[in-house]
């Protein structure tokens, strides 16, 4: 077959700038393809990008980059009914990483390719993928490309993936309804929705802050997040699939509520949605396949080690990671070989890190994080800082009470502090 | 509270002549919980008595959180020819 180009990328996002940036670097032909009007368009972040992968993608231009401010303040704030215990780490020094709003910053990122000489054609949908003669012929509405090989940088949703048959397109038949949870196809464990507010709000100081906000999102699994921008803020929840369609109350009304708790008041300026990938290690899906080498959010490539959650700069890292993979099997011209790209993110630290981050990850996944935890925490303070006629009881009496009353069992408790050190 | 609409109303959305989404209604009819219209932020899916799911596909921001909700693969999802366009992101 002729190809029309050596590399095809799907999703002009961060994984799929960055793999195209550098397979240009490496001499191969790319071509971009981006669904909206221009990258960023249909991109939605929490807000926070780790820059450690950026720098190390562009070198000295780092410095052009349109981030927001540097974060230098944490806080986390863990809300249990009328309490509220928080906690905050300043940092004057630091700055390993930015607020970030994506629409600007992507455009500006693909420009970068494009100063490269690289083709971006924009407002791309690729409706289908093929395998014809040791190649993929990838379907748009702008017409057919023939590639031996793609990298798919499509976000969590992986659409080339399903196209190809990597991840199973939903064909089961109608079940009982009462079975839902039973269903092995049913995939809402695996998935988070981002819904995220800009405000138009503008920062005091001259660097930013992060807020993480647990026990504000209606019971539901997930948390809750603020970054403020340098015009504006940042503010929303992610929320677990499986946890919000059990519940009685909307996520498009939880989110209001949200805004109205955390106080924060500005004119509301924008209302976005994205769909976040939240695998178990264990279970990620394929990251690559003949021809295929898959990339950031369609890899499952999100980061939750309980202090940091971090997908932007595992998208920039596994999308250089592919774009030097991709110069490695032209080389060999086995275009079936992209196992290479699975060792080279064996020795990246995405895969370390989320292995690491694995553990704690199932933390998340249980009641007792949004629940017992949080309120064990505020009893035990509550009693720490209330003096009444009663004797004073003393500090190991009173966790040893609280933690009975919220019905945690000491076992468990040692077994979940465990897994966060 | 700010009214749904009204927020999406704050977001540029260049709206097709038809649905990218589509319910298969004979499913829709019999599910009693209706999963989409709890997770959709945009209140794309809502209950209706005579159909089971009524699909407002203007409303949608592409998230495809109502495609891994539905237990019974009763939604076909296509992301739209245009649609949303974020200005901040």
């Amino acid at each position: 077959m002729d190809y029309d180009v050596d590399v095809a990328v799907i999703g002009g996002g961060l994984a799929g700038i960055s793999a195209a940036i550098t397979a240009a670097n490496k001499g191969l032909s790319v071509i971009v393809l981006e669904r909206g009007e221009h990258s960023g368009s249909k991109n939605v972040s929490g807000g926070r990008m780790y820059v450690h992968s950026l720098k190390k993608l562009l070198g000295p231009k780092f410095k052009d980059a349109p981030l927001e401010l540097p974060i230098k303040k944490e806080t986390f704030e863990i809300y249990t009914g009328e309490k509220k215990i928080s906690f905050s780490f300043e940092n004057k020094e630091t700055e390993n990483s930015y607020s970030i709003l994506r629409s600007k910053f992507d455009a500006w990122f693909a420009s970068e390719a494009e100063n490269l000489g690289i083709p971006i054609s924009y407002s791309t949908l690729v409706s289908g993928i093929d395998r014809e003669d040791g190649g993929l012929v990838l379907r748009s509405d702008r017409g057919d490309i023939r590639t031996p090989l793609v990298i798919e940088s499509d976000g969590a949703a992986a659409f080339a993936s399903r196209y190809l048959g990597l991840v199973k397109e939903k064909k089961f038949p109608m079940q009982p309804v009462e079975k839902i949870e039973d269903n092995p196809d049913f995939m809402p464990k695996q998935f988070m929705v981002g819904i995220k507010e800009i405000i138009d709000k503008k920062t005091q100081g001259d660097y930013g802050e992060a807020r993480t906000i647990l026990g504000l999102s209606d019971g539901i699994k997930g948390g809750g997040f603020s970054y403020t921008n340098k015009e504006t803020t940042s503010i929303g929840l992610t929320l677990k699939l499986d946890s919000l369609e059990k519940h009685k109350e909307k996520a498009f009304n939880i989110i209001e509520d949200f805004r109205e708790k955390l106080g924060i008041d500005g004119k509301l300026l924008e209302y976005s949605a994205h769909l976040i990938p939240f695998y178990r290690f264990d279970s990620l899906p394929p990251r690559y396949a003949d021809n295929l080498m898959v990339t950031g959010d369609a890899a499952g490539f999100l980061i939750n080690d309980g202090f940091t959650i971090r997908g932007m700069d595992n998208a920039i890292e596994s999308g250089r990671i592919a774009g030097e993979a991709a110069k490695k099997i032209f080389d060999s011209g086995n275009f079936s070989d992209t196992f290479i790209y699975e060792q080279m993110l064996e020795d990246s630290f995405i895969l370390k890190d989320m292995k690491a981050a694995s553990r704690i990850s199932t933390l998340f996944g249980n009641e007792r994080t949004f629940d017992a935890y949080p309120k064990m925490m505020a009893g035990i303070m509550e009693r720490m800082f209330s003096v009444t006629d009663n004797p004073r009881d003393n500090i190991k009496d009173v966790i040893r009470g609280e933690v009975k009353k919220n019905g945690i069992g000491y076992y468990t408790l040692i077994e979940d502090m465990l897994k966060v050190i | 509270m700010m009214d749904l609409i009204k927020r999406l109303g704050l977001n540029k959305n260049e709206v097709g002549n038809t649905s990218h989404i589509t319910v298969n209604t004979d499913i829709c009819k019999t599910c009693v919980d209706k999963p989409c219209t709890k997770v959709c932020p945009a209140g794309t899916y809502e209950e209706d008595k005579e159909n089971g799911i009524t699909v407002h596909y203007e409303r949608c921001l592409e998230c495809g959180a109502a495609l891994y909700a539905c237990p019974f693969g009763a939604l076909g999802f296509k992301y739209p020819e245009k649609g949303v366009s974020y200005i901040y992101g």
